[in-house]
């Protein structure tokens, strides 16, 4: 496996898709319409990856010199990754010096797509124009292509280490390139689409290829199952996202954002309960594809697939677009900008399901010995923050206060931001753990099929102590962990500060029903506290808990790069952002008169501590400090309780954890064993019997039709079919009798074919 | 007779000369050598070149190959310039020859055909330069080999012969505007196919084939002419524009112009293989060898068209109303596409599958020409269907050949006789199992290929000819009012679905049964790569704008062909 360093001359492929961007600045494209280079590069790379993968199996250039395509899908993703930047740049760049009305949209329209000629009652055909193709870029747009792009290209670069140095994937790495590249190019263009048609294909292109992953190793029951679940899942919140998009079109004609956003209450004539149902249909897809509540069953299993999948799919991208359809929704409630009054219900019901998401998977979170199923519910429960974040900003847009609409909305686009790093970079960290585990264990017992089934390179029981081993892979998870949690100062807290304030400030203020996803959003951040820490912990801390650890060593490559590139974003990005104003330029493309700017630096910085620490609003205040006293103080201090704990003596680990390993040890331990057989941490371990009831629903509804469908296909329409078919063999048998192989019974067929003619002709004519 | 032709405006027919070249070079090339002439009571010898010891190259036996290959080439960049241009390259040659849009489109077809026949002639005839006569060494199996690579060689320069007159004769055919030169050409054609249909005379099929076909062809060419000369006797002149001409100032039907064009029906309805004149043809196209088979399914069937078109579009359809043909041609439209379907279902011979269904196209072309027939269709109408029949045929070289190639490169190990030849196709060429797959789907008319996009033209070119015809009060008022010609699109359209059980059952036999030679097929370079450009062409053509550069060529066809 340790293969020397010169594993990165496999690079070279990637200096071609590195020139492509200078070679089009050169030749003076424009930067927005390169964009249609972000969807292609992946697009091309999928069949080819596909078929030479086919073609070269099993060949050592193949295997070794593109890495069964790894390379190719990177070249790729560097292609889109290096235009995305560049259209950010221009961006920016272009946002100082365009004057303000035409620098904060940009919507590049390459033609048209599909069009119908519509008959109109007068009897006269007139065109129009429906579907187009372009690209729709704002400051939301440019977040999520920057997320996307850049996430994208670092899981690629973290898969050649993971999946390549596998056993099991031998020779079927390129199925998983191929899949990654035509799933990037689905998330690439939904984000970029312009009109909602396109951005539901897109949608649906990743929940195929979600599927497709999550099903890599499709001979394992467990995974085969789960891929069926998320796509079925999703599919349910899709069917919903669709009929969402025909009440759209029937309310306005087309599906173009251009369309739509530029008067979304139709000078008020707009019907405001179908707009609400429609927007709620949308919600609803989103809820499906985000994992919330009550569509969240399909995520903790989609863990199944290998685990770069978890990272780019089911943390980083993909259940983001969810987040995505609904900040698209603003337009519609921002009653400031031609928005329609009275949705202040559809904010709300975007609060709650936020809410009660968030606290339920950080309590499933507490039981969970998988590490990466942890993970997974913290996914949902932090992508639930979000989603509470938009529904107050939705509310606050529909009640009129477009100040504080526009700093949680920014805020909330903010915490997708340091969550997409974040977790990221947690699932590939948690990959690296997992490899390792897994090496050291197949090294340990060599071959022999010994505890090779009972054995599980996912249970944290199993690890401990690994802080010592593991010094890169162990401080990248702690920041991490960090910034999921909120500590003060790094990447999250700085985002999900602005949410639970905003929501109390709104439950406070205006409407005491936002009282509900505000308490629950302020209950998790300590959960959150509490199973993050927990699973550092378990993984990184204390004794070794089972053998296999003392044999694990971090040294597959590919896999410190992009830990190392997150861990520093994760830790400074929240900060450093926030310092720039990126939550009033989130904001903006709603809200173009804030973003007051102070003098220098210095003074920015003080601004902004002062706003997090020490808002005017005594409640905020009150609100902002218990937030950090919860996730700070209570939740790691009782995981460090229960799991926390020195390493074995003699074992020293990276200073940059070193410390944490040593308070985790200063707080004595706590048995909570009897609180684990507690009847309420079965339901949890039980994750709440969810499964288990959509289960019995699905068994009395659907499978009773599917079984009358599939008898109904089986017998009535097969066999027609088949009645057809050997009826027709029937005929074909007999009519070729004629065919003797007689010279003079084709002649004589030939005479009567003539007198046929003439009898024909002189009958009807003559 | 060089004083006649000096004025006529010969370089329009710069393809058939080049033919006429390559032939002329067919015959002498091979032939040259070191004879000398000793010019009596002195002791000079003049160099004769005929004859004698043959020259090193010339005793080649991949010349005659390779000499044919060059003349198709050369023919066929002469044919692709006047469609390039057509304007320059347009004008009567003569009285009875006239190049326009439509021949130089069909010259394309015919000699793109012969072209991609002589390229497949190279693996399915192989010349060996190296081949000896068997020793008392040889077993007798692989001395009966050498005897046949012996052969092979032998026959070299008659196979090529034969190819070049058939597309010399095609290429003229389609030119001519006078039925005396019409017939000559398509008999030049016809007597070399049939011919090259019993060109593997050791083998009993090919032999009993070329037989049956010459002589049931015989027996229609003998009707057509019959009917030609009851035209003559009508008219007393046989160009197509005097006949037209006559043909419209006929006072009610002359019994002798109608039983002409019937006679002459039954003759072309042989070439393009109509019910029930296609008995011969499935017994044909299994005894050919798969290249010729290929040449018939597509140039040869082309060739009747457009004998079809001139006497029944052009020559007998009044100024208005129904041609006292109609019924009868779809007739035979319905029981052609119904037979050919029928009999391709239970057979298991992938020649006979494809040959009937050839037939069955030919029955659907032939609905397309019975609308015509119906007398409903106006100029703009008529101008549709002929260019779907165009397109279609031009299409066909596409599928219908493509397929044919695939099946000849079976036949060198004998394999295309019987489904179970294409037994796990897939699995030992893939590529070439590929393209066969999408010839099947082409030829089946699924979309994106070029099948579905002819196959649509001709539906819509039906389905204009009846539109608006039928009270839409109830369905059942609609059916009994609608024109008939509407179920002749009803027709098609049924047969095609019956057609894509034996279509995939091919498909089916090449992907999912196993394999029973083993190792790769044999199949040279040049010929794969042809099948590969096929099959890529067969999508092209169907979407995108590819099919719109040939709809255009074709309808530049039709308006040309049309008065």
């Amino acid at each position: 496996m340790a293969k020397s360093g010169n594993e990165y001359r496999l690079l070279m492929p990637l200096i071609p898709a590195l020139l492509v961007v200078p070679a089009l600045a050169i030749a003076e494209f424009d930067s927005v319409d390169a964009a249609f280079l972000i969807v292609l590069a992946p697009l091309v790379a999928f069949p080819i990856i596909l078929i030479s993968g086919q073609l070269k199996n099993g060949e050592k250039a193949w295997k070794e010199g593109l890495k069964e395509g790894g390379t190719l899908a990177l070249s790729a993703l560097l292609v889109s990754l290096t235009t995305a930047l560049w259209i950010i740049v221009d961006y920016l760049r272009g946002a100082r010096e365009i004057s303000e009305e035409v620098g904060e949209r940009v919507a590049t329209t390459w033609g048209d797509w599909i069009s119908f000629d519509v008959l109109l009652s007068d009897y006269t055909m007139s065109s129009e124009r429906v579907i187009g193709v372009g690209v729709w870029v704002d400051s939301v747009t440019l977040m999520l292509l920057f997320v996307a792009t850049f996430l994208c290209f670092l899981i690629c670069w973290f898969s050649l280490g993971y999946m390549n140095t596998d056993p099991i994937n031998e020779n079927r790495n390129h199925r998983f390139y191929a899949e990654f590249v035509l799933f990037a190019m689905g998330m690439f263009g939904m984000v970029l689409a312009d009109n909602f048609l396109w951005l539901f294909i897109f949608w649906e292109i990743m929940g195929l290829c979600s599927y497709l992953l999550i099903g890599f190793y499709f001979w394992k029951e467990s995974a085969a199952y789960a891929a069926k679940k998320a796509f079925l899942t999703t599919r349910v919140g899709d069917v919903f996202l669709m009929i969402g998009l025909l009440i759209l079109y029937d309310i306005y004609g087309s599906l173009e954002f251009s369309v739509i956003f530029e008067d979304p209450s139709l000078n008020g004539s707009v019907d405001t309960d179908k707009l609400f149902w429609a927007l709620l249909m949308l919600f609803v897809g989103a809820v499906g594809k985000s994992a919330q509540f009550p569509l969240h069953v399909w995520l903790p299993d989609a863990m199944e697939g290998p685990t770069p999948v978890s990272a780019l799919i089911h943390a980083a991208t993909m259940v983001n677009a969810g987040l995505y359809l609904v900040a698209r929704m603003v337009p519609f409630v921002d009653v400031g900008h031609h928005g329609v009054a009275g949705l202040e219900d559809l904010g709300l019901i975007v609060a709650y399901i936020g809410g009660i998401t968030a606290f339920m998977a950080a309590s499933i979170a507490f039981v969970q010995n998988d590490i990466k199923k942890v993970l997974a519910y913290s996914t949902m429960s932090q992508l639930a923050y979000i989603f509470t974040g938009l529904g107050v900003s939705l509310w606050f847009y529909n009640h009129g206060n477009a100040d504080a609409a526009a700093l949680v909305f920014g805020g909330s686009m903010f915490h997708l931001f340091n969550h997409a790093m974040a977790k990221g970079m947690l699932f590939m960290a948690s990959g690296s753990v997992i490899h390792e585990v897994h090496h050291a264990h197949d090294h340990l017992h060599h071959g022999s099929e010994h505890g090779h089934h009972d054995f599980d390179p996912q249970d944290m029981r199993n690890m401990g102590g690994l802080a010592s081993k593991m010094p890169v892979t162990s401080a990248a998870m702690m920041i991490g962990s960090m910034s999921i949690i909120g500590i003060p100062l790094i990447g999250g807290f700085w985002s999900k500060e602005a949410i639970v304030a905003k929501t109390w400030k709104a439950s406070l203020d205006y409407e005491p029903l936002m009282l509900g996803p505000a308490v629950l959003v302020l209950l998790t951040a300590g959960m959150t506290g509490f199973y993050m820490s927990r699973m550092w912990f378990m993984t990184f801390a204390g004794e070794p808990k089972s053998e296999v650890v003392d044999h694990v060593h971090e040294e597959t490559p590919w896999i410190k790069e992009p830990l190392v590139i997150l861990s520093v974003i994760s830790a400074l990005g929240g900060f450093g952002l926030s310092v720039l104003g990126v939550v009033k330029w989130l904001a903006k493309p709603y809200k173009d008169d804030i973003g007051i700017q102070k003098e220098s630096v210095f003074d920015q910085v003080i601004y902004e501590l002062e706003h997090a620490f020490l808002p005017e609003d005594p409640n905020l205040r009150i609100v902002g400090w218990t937030t950090i006293f919860l996730s700070l103080v209570v939740g790691p201090i009782i995981a460090a309780r229960v799991h926390g704990g020195s390493l074995r003596a003699g074992q020293s680990s990276n200073p940059m954890v070193s410390w944490l390993v040593w308070i985790s040890g200063r707080f004595g331990s706590q048995d909570m064993s009897e609180m684990a057989d507690s009847s309420l941490s079965e339901a949890l371990r039980h994750r709440l019997y969810f499964d288990h009831y959509y289960e019995k629903a699905l068994g009395m509804t659907a499978i009773p039709l599917a079984s009358f469908a599939a008898w109904f296909d089986r017998n009535v329409i097969d066999g027609i079919v088949k009645q057809v078919e050997s009826s027709s063999v029937l005929g074909s048998v007999q009519i070729r009798r004629a065919t003797t192989g007689r010279a003079r019974d084709y002649i004589m067929m030939t005479a009567v074919g003539m007198i046929s003619i003439f009898a024909l002709a002189w009958g009807v004519s003559g | 007779m060089s004083s006649e032709l000096a004025g006529m405006p010969t370089e329009l027919l710069l393809p058939e000369i080049i033919m006429l070249v390559g032939l002329v070079a067919l015959i002498i090339v091979p032939n040259l050598g070191d004879a000398r002439f000793r010019i009596p009571l002195t002791s000079f010898r003049v160099p004769v070149l005929l004859g004698g010891s043959r020259f090193g190259i010339a005793r080649d036996p991949r010349l005659p190959n390779w000499i044919t290959i060059g003349t198709l080439l050369a023919s066929l960049a002469a044919a692709q310039m006047g469609l390039l241009s057509p304007s320059d390259w347009s004008g009567e040659v003569g009285n009875a020859l006239v190049v326009d849009e439509f021949s130089i489109l069909l010259s394309n077809i015919f000699i793109s055909v012969l072209f991609l026949c002589a390229i497949a002639a190279t693996h399915r005839i192989p010349a060996d330069p190296g081949a000896e006569a068997p020793t008392e060494d040889d077993d007798e199996e692989s001395g009966a080999r050498k005897t046949d690579a012996l052969f092979d060689n032998r026959r070299q320069v008659d196979f090529h012969i034969l190819l070049l007159t058939t597309g010399l004769g095609m290429s003229l055919m389609a030119k001519s505007t006078h039925l005396f030169m019409l017939f000559v050409c398509m008999e030049l054609a016809s007597l070399s196919s049939y011919v090259l249909v019993g060109f593997h005379k050791e083998s009993v099929e090919g032999g009993e084939a070329g037989t049956k076909y010459f002589v049931v062809g015989s027996v229609a060419s003998a009707i057509g002419i019959y009917g030609m000369s009851l035209l003559y006797l009508w008219n007393g002149d046989l160009s197509v524009s005097g006949l037209s001409d006559s043909w419209r100032s006929m006072d009610g039907l002359d019994p002798l112009a109608t039983a002409g064009v019937g006679m002459m029906l039954v003759a072309f309805g042989f070439k393009v293989g109509a019910a029930p004149f296609h008995l011969a043809i499935p017994d044909a196209y299994s005894g050919a060898s798969s290249i010729v088979a290929g040449m018939l399914a597509t140039a040869s069937k082309a060739m009747g068209f457009v004998a079809l078109f001139k006497v029944m579009i052009i020559v007998s359809m009044p100024e208005s109303g129904e041609s006292f043909w109609f019924v009868a041609m779809a007739a035979i439209s319905l029981i052609t596409m119904t037979w050919g379907n029928l009999a391709a279902l239970s057979s298991d011979n992938p020649k006979r599958v494809l040959a009937y269904s050839s037939v069955a196209h030919a029955g659907y072309m032939l609905a397309a020409v019975a609308a015509i027939g119906s007398g409903l269709a106006g100029p703009e109408a008529k101008a549709l269907i002929v260019t779907a029949v165009l397109f279609h045929l031009s299409v066909l070289v596409v599928f219908k050949l493509g397929a044919f190639l695939v099946l000849s490169s079976l036949e060198t190990e004998g394999g295309s006789h019987r489904m179970q030849g294409l037994n796990g196709l897939a699995r030992r060429d893939p590529i070439l199992a590929g393209s066969m797959f999408v010839f099947m789907l082409s030829l089946a008319g699924v979309p994106p290929f070029s099948g579905f996009l002819s196959k649509l033209l001709m539906i819509n070119g039906i389905v204009t000819v009846s539109a608006g015809t039928g009270g839409a009060s109830s369905i059942v008022s609609w059916a009994t009012s609608v024109e008939p010609v509407f179920w002749l699109a009803v027709a098609v359209v049924l047969n095609s679905a019956l057609s894509l059980f034996y279509y995939l059952r091919m498909g089916l036999v090449m992907f999912f049964e196993e394999p029973e030679g083993e190792g790769d097929l044999i199949c040279n370079t040049p010929l794969r790569a042809f099948i590969i450009a096929l099959s890529a062409l067969s999508l092209a053509f169907g979407i995108g704008p590819g099919s719109e550069f040939l709809v255009d060529i074709a309808h530049g066809a039709a308006e040309a062909l049309l008065p």
